[in-house]
């Protein structure tokens, strides 16, 4: 038993040691950054939590948090209910199943900056998408989307919302597959119609998929920067900006490394709070069930 | 990859030893690839040739630069120079230097510098002081603005190569069908478009609804704080103190007239290139560009206007001077580097008449020394050089300061907010710039 206990050690070293090297050392690294002012000009120095508490009074950021949570919560929750349609959507197609399925997992093959790019063009001034639909030919209607804070915190939503709901809709997809034949046709016997069927016997089943993909997405939603990195850079007068990306702005071009740091560890912690909140939702009392 | 080679050992217990052999020979083959790698680099030179790394842009006329450096490969074979070129925009290429200047990477050995970042590359011990290499004597044939860009505590760390400033491009037919001569004030250039616009109109010409009065660059980035600083001091106001009555002026003017005005709001999310494009097809009377513009402009394969454009100095207000933000890029040599003396020559060499004169040609860049405003071939190339030359000589540097990117954040973020909302409340915009920029100033000492 030793001798095993030891050898399935040794079997996960290999594991530990690359998540040591490339996961935790870093981020010990960047709490560590975060304890001193490190710019070019001065030896690094230690400061305690002085950024943490510049952080707080720093109205860019505050206002970064605010975008940024903002966009996870509207964007998540736009995701997993498309998802959600198009996982029982998908779930009830037959002819062409594969070529369908592949479809719709296009917007999430193709990298965030390809697509950031294309929506940026959807939304230009001049010959975008959006505006030569609204408007036709009549240029002079033509709207600044990205100028103004609401569009361009809309436009920045929707990007993430088409290239992201495929990936929440492969995820329920898959719950939705897990369901027993049996459980829907014993409703169906003793009279539920389609809607109760769904309600009552799909959801319930389907539940630990969803918060899935609702937790997957929130912790990729958390970490947005691509898409602004493209599309805005955090206009207009930074409406969108991300914590992400002002924690970028800090770090490489305003050289302020241990600053940028705290603002990254803030994001790790946001991430690892809400993990292990939907670690305890889904561990324990859906799939514990 | 690296996750998953451990990964495969893990999974095939029993066949661990193999396993362990085959990655022995990865190993040995990663090691093969990497010496052959350096191979590639100092190790692979004749003997005697030594390569000076070159951290660039990615040149929009790649010519000039194959045609400057054939030429001196020809007259240096002891030195190769190997570009390695970075992103064309200037906080990107900022990003990628600062990073391998910070972990001091020997593979550079010279590098350009935009004409704001000098104070800090100094600052920071990443630039080679060059006064012995540049005595003063030869400094003076360059545009006084320029040296002064790369002189930090009386030291100077670069040679400047080109310089840039604000010009003014109009439509020269549609400012004629209107009776109209280039505007001198910018309330007159507000009202000249208005007056080009409405006389295209009338006289029905095709597209004339779609012509906006002016262009510029007011997206949020580095271009705004050039475009500002060339209103708030032509209002003679300060970008450093932007809650003083003659720059809250200047940025009301624009905010009211301009955005939304003259301009279109989408001037908000411009930078060069769609600035650049409006005028280019045909969509504006007014453009404020730099003096690269022209070569597009005049291209008749890029510009549906190529013949029909003029240039002058941007306007000003009653009682201020015209005002051009100066720019320009400039040579310097990293502090690091294991061969300052063939660096030297590369930007010697780089910085030289003849060079400054192709690239003027070929390029359209304007150059860095006053005495090309009189060469013949330079001129011919760009006849507007001698008329704009004070314009270059005059031009206006923005704040000079090792925490420059800072600066500009911080203004970049103000006047975004003062311009794209009309009602903005500009004296308390302004105040809580100039609190925000007190700040960083305090915390540079730290």
């Amino acid at each position: 038993m030793r001798s095993r206990e030891r050898f399935g050690y040794l079997l996960l070293a290999p594991a530990l040691l690359v998540m040591g090297a490339f996961l935790l050392g870093p981020i010990a690294a960047a709490f560590v950054t975060s304890l001193h002012v490190d710019t070019p000009f001065a030896p690094r120095r230690f400061v305690g939590l002085e950024n943490y508490a510049l952080l707080l009074e720093d109205e860019a950021a505050l206002g970064s948090l605010e975008f940024t949570l903002l966009f996870v919560v509207v964007s998540v929750a736009l995701e997993v209910a498309g998802g959600l349609v198009v996982a029982l959507v998908l779930d009830r197609w037959r002819r062409g199943q594969g070529l369908v399925r592949a479809a719709v997992l296009l917007p999430w093959a193709m990298p965030t900056v390809v697509a950031a790019v294309m929506w940026k063009y959807i939304f230009n001034d001049q010959y975008g998408l959006v505006n030569a639909l609204m408007y036709g030919d009549a240029l002079e209607r033509y709207q600044a989307w990205l100028a103004h804070p609401l569009g361009a915190r809309a436009a920045i939503i929707l990007a993430d919302v088409w290239k992201s709901t495929s990936f929440a809709a492969l995820l329920i997809l898959a719950g939705l597959q897990a369901v027993p034949r049996e459980l829907l046709e014993a409703a169906r016997a003793d009279g539920a119609g389609p809607l109760r069927r769904l309600l009552w016997v799909r959801l319930p089943l389907i539940r630990p998929a969803i918060l899935v993909a609702v937790l997957f997405r929130t912790i990729d939603a958390l970490r947005v920067f691509d898409l602004v990195y493209v599309m805005t850079r955090g206009a207009p007068a930074g409406a969108t900006d991300v914590l992400q990306f002002y924690g970028y702005q800090k770090m490489f071009p305003e050289q302020q490394f241990g600053y940028g740091a705290a603002v990254s560890v803030c994001v790790f912690l946001l991430a690892l709070g809400l993990s292990l909140l939907a670690m305890r939702l889904v561990g324990t009392r859906s799939w514990a069930r | 990859m690296a996750a998953r080679a451990p990964g495969g050992l893990g999974t095939q217990p029993r066949r661990a030893r193999s396993a362990r052999g085959r990655a022995a020979l990865w190993l040995a083959a990663l090691a093969a690839l990497a010496s052959g790698a350096a191979g590639c680099g100092p190790g692979a030179e004749p003997p005697g040739v030594v390569t000076v790394r070159l951290v660039v842009w990615r040149p929009d006329i790649p010519e000039a630069w194959e045609r400057a450096l054939a030429l001196f490969h020809a007259r240096h074979p002891g030195i190769r120079v190997v570009r390695e070129l970075g992103p064309s925009s200037s906080s990107e290429l900022h990003a990628l230097l600062t990073q391998k200047l910070r972990n001091r990477d020997r593979s550079v050995d010279a590098f350009i510098m935009d004409v704001v970042w000098a104070a800090e590359l100094a600052l920071a011990g990443w630039a080679l002081p060059l006064d012995e290499r540049l005595p003063p004597a030869e400094r003076e044939r360059f545009f006084p603005a320029a040296i002064e860009a790369v002189t930090v505590e009386g030291r100077l760390y670069g040679v400047p190569f080109n310089t840039d400033a604000g010009l003014l491009y109009y439509r020269k037919d549609l400012l004629a069908a209107a009776g109209l001569e280039p505007p001198e004030t910018w309330p007159e250039l507000v009202a000249h478009a208005e007056a080009a616009r409405a006389a295209a109109r009338a006289a029905g010409l095709p597209g004339a609804a779609g012509i906006y009065g002016y262009s510029g660059q007011f997206r949020q980035y580095e271009g705004l704080v050039c475009n500002m600083l060339e209103f708030i001091r032509s209002h003679g106001g300060r970008l450093t103190a932007p809650d003083e009555p003659p720059a809250l002026a200047a940025v009301a003017f624009v905010r009211d007239r301009i955005i939304g005005g003259a301009a279109p709001r989408g001037a908000l999310t411009w930078a060069e290139q769609e600035s650049l494009e409006v005028f280019k097809s045909g969509g504006a009377v007014f453009l404020r560009s730099w003096p690269y513009a022209w070569a597009v402009l005049q291209d008749p394969a890029q510009s549906a206007v190529a013949g029909r454009v003029g240039i002058a100095p941007l306007p000003r207000f009653e009682g201020g001077p015209s005002t051009s933000c100066l720019g320009g890029w400039s040579f310097g040599i990293h502090r690091a580097s294991r061969h300052p003396e063939q660096a030297w020559a590369v930007v010697r060499f780089l910085t030289s008449p003849e060079v400054q004169r192709l690239f003027a040609v070929l390029a359209g860049k304007a150059p860095a020394r006053r005495a090309l405003y009189a060469d013949p071939e330079v001129l011919a190339a760009n006849p507007h050089f001698a008329a704009l030359r004070p314009v270059f000589e005059r031009a206006v540097p923005r704040p000079r300061s090792p925490i420059y990117p800072q600066i500009s954040y911080i203004l970049q973020r103000y006047l975004h907010a003062a311009l794209s909302d009309p009602a903005s409340d500009l004296p308390a915009l302004a105040q809580q710039a100039r609190r925000r920029l007190e700040r960083a100033r305090a915390r540079l000492g730290r």
